[in-house]
């Protein structure tokens, strides 16, 4: 198959490599730009593990072909912390205790921060529907939602308080 | 509460008491942990196994010269390129790496093709030929213990009985009470641990490194030293940053298929399961039935319970001698049971291969020994915590296997702060 001129912006930087047009943009993170913070669980849309934030809007990238992410503004797990730190998510993963075997949060945590980034006090139920299209089989949830709780908080300048 | 006292391990040394954050954690939030599938050698190939459609037949042939045709294709490897020992097992070594004389699963290896792409992979894998002799299956542990069942190893296909004896079940029985009697079966489970098997193995100055998404490295050293017939200080296993694993990776998944690949070619592979493989081939929790009576006396004490449990461990042993063992030492549950006959079997049937998931056999019985107890209350008029307050085991009480528990026993504390709580939540009427 004949590649195609794949132009788009991953982390706020800009891509331009050839690409065949049948690939799904998960290997062209993965493989092509090295990108490995984006997991593949189950390559058919059903775990979130390869959650990725297109033009804001949080996507598994199995199930988007390189073509249709031309173009887009695209988030990967990499280009969330700032340089030499945390983003304030990250922290709160870490201090809720909702990270286990870790193969699920790069994708929660863009989920979350899709979440995060339009509503900074998300009700319980908001916080279930932004990460319900990602599967976790360590956590059991509960210290996901306490993270995306304490983040809003924290992101809203409320500091500790959850 | 510990001897000095409440509060001070908060404020001593250590980590008991705190909140810690995971050793690993900032490479997980960041991103940056590389798990087994995101290791990437310069020069790596790339493996996948052909894998049987049927479930119990004699292999006569592989023939994989066209596969060996396909541009980008390095090698087709099958049972005869193993230099050691073609059997692997925790437990029975019964399991061959790749199979050489029959296909006892949908989903036993039968080749292995290493290639330089994903796309030769895929071409390859349906150009290989398999000349097989399809054998009646073996569906059920009822089937594989009937008279006359073919024998899917060679000792017969029970693989395993455990029987635990303590007192006089029999004469208890017709002391009783209260005697019911009720058959339960379990279903088999899907760890599924979000992260699909993967591994990557390199050969360098005739050491072979694999690093793999596993639970059991040291155990995979020693397999994957025995199938390539070579000393355990000639193979590292490293374990990779693992994305799950719920007992489901303790058995050997790509360890001793990338060690053979990488010490044959010369040059690094990868190999990473999809969803469908890691559902198809990963072992599963054991699928049981559970025969169960138990006998009480007119207070809801219990006098006796003959137990029976038949777990089906599939085409290949792997932890099922252990998990059914694990079952009847559980049988009973947490209860002082003066009269006890237990036995469990263990049986090869050509299922997915059962090994170790959480709680390990122990789920299984607990749903059979429960739901006893809610029927013997219910026979009686007592409520659920009642029946089991008079029974649960106490300080000083002996288990069915004769093992004195002499200390920390919170089962009764357990059961009286679950009624208070379920009374405190209104779901519970206060009475007894």
């Amino acid at each position: 198959m004949k590649p195609f001129r794949f132009t788009a912006t991953i982390n706020g930087r800009p891509v331009d490599l050839p690409v065949n047009p049948h690939r799904r943009l998960l290997d062209v993170i993965r493989d092509d730009l090295g990108l490995t913070g984006t997991k593949e669980g189950c390559g058919e849309g059903e775990c979130g593990a390869c959650t990725v934030l297109l033009n804001g809007r949080p996507v598994n990238a199995c199930l988007v072909l390189a073509p249709e992410a031309a173009g887009c503004e695209i988030t990967t797990i990499e280009g969330v912390a700032p340089e030499g730190g945390l983003h304030p998510i990250q922290e709160a993963f870490l201090e809720a205790g909702a990270v286990q075997c870790g193969y699920c949060t790069p994708g929660m945590i863009l989920a979350a921060k899709a979440l995060l980034d339009k509503d900074l006090s998300p009700t319980d139920q908001a916080i279930k529907t932004a990460v319900s299209g990602n599967l976790c089989r360590c956590t059991g949830y509960i210290k996901i939602i306490e993270a995306v709780r304490l983040a809003a908080a924290k992101l809203s300048g409320e500091g500790d308080a959850v | 509460m510990n001897r000095r006292g409440s509060g001070c391990l908060k404020d001593g040394p250590g980590v008991i008491g705190r909140n810690c954050r995971r050793v690993d954690g900032i490479a997980k939030v960041k991103g940056s942990a590389f798990f087994a599938a995101d290791r990437k050698i310069d020069g790596m190939l790339l493996a996948r196994v052909l894998r049987s459609r049927v479930p119990h037949a004699v292999l006569n042939k592989i023939d994989a010269r066209s596969a060996l045709e396909v541009p980008g294709v390095v090698a087709v490897y099958t049972a005869s390129d193993i230099p050691g020992e073609n059997r692997v097992g925790i437990i029975v070594k019964d399991e061959p790496v790749l199979v050489d004389d029959r296909i006892r699963r949908v989903g036993d290896a039968l080749a292995l093709v290493v290639a330089e792409s994903e796309e030769a992979l895929a071409a390859a894998l349906p150009a290989i030929k398999v000349w097989y002799e399809e054998l009646p299956g073996i569906f059920s542990p009822a089937q594989a213990m009937a008279g006359g069942a073919p024998a899917i190893h060679g000792q017969g296909n029970i693989q395993s009985v455990t029987r635990i004896v303590k007192g006089d079940a029999d004469s208890a029985l017709k002391e009783a009470r209260v005697v019911i009697s009720r058959r339960y079966t379990t279903q088999m489970v899907e760890h599924a641990y979000l992260e699909p098997e993967a591994g990557l193995a390199a050969v360098e100055d005739g050491q072979v490194t694999i690093w793999a998404s596993t639970q059991n490295p040291h155990y995979d050293r020693r397999e994957v030293a025995r199938v390539l017939g070579i000393g355990q200080n000639r193979v590292r296993v490293v374990q990779a940053p693992t994305g799950g694993g719920f007992g489901g990776k303790l058995d050997i998944s790509v360890q001793c298929l990338l060690g053979l690949a990488a010490w044959k070619s010369g040059r690094p592979v990868r190999m990473v399961y999809s969803r469908e493989e890691s559902m198809e081939f990963s072992p599963k929790r054991h699928p049981c039935v559970i025969d169960y009576t138990s006998a009480c006396d007119g207070d809801g004490r219990l006098l006796a319970v003959k137990v029976k449990i038949v777990g089906d461990t599939g085409a290949y042993a792997s932890y099922g001698p252990a998990t059914l063992k694990r079952a009847a030492v559980h049988a009973s549950g947490p209860y002082q049971v003066p009269n006890v006959f237990i036995e469990a079997y263990c049986v090869y049937t050509n299922n997915p291969t059962a090994g170790a998931m959480r709680g390990f056999g122990v789920p299984q019985v607990a749903f059979a020994h429960e739901s006893q107890m809610d029927l013997l209350a219910g026979a009686l008029g007592l409520d659920p915590f009642t029946i089991r307050l008079r029974n649960c085991f106490q300080p000083g009480s002996a288990t069915a296997t004769g093992q004195r528990l002499i200390q920390s026993v919170g089962i009764g504390q357990t059961i009286e702060q679950a009624r208070a709580g379920a009374v405190q939540l209104g779901v519970l009427g206060g009475k007894r």
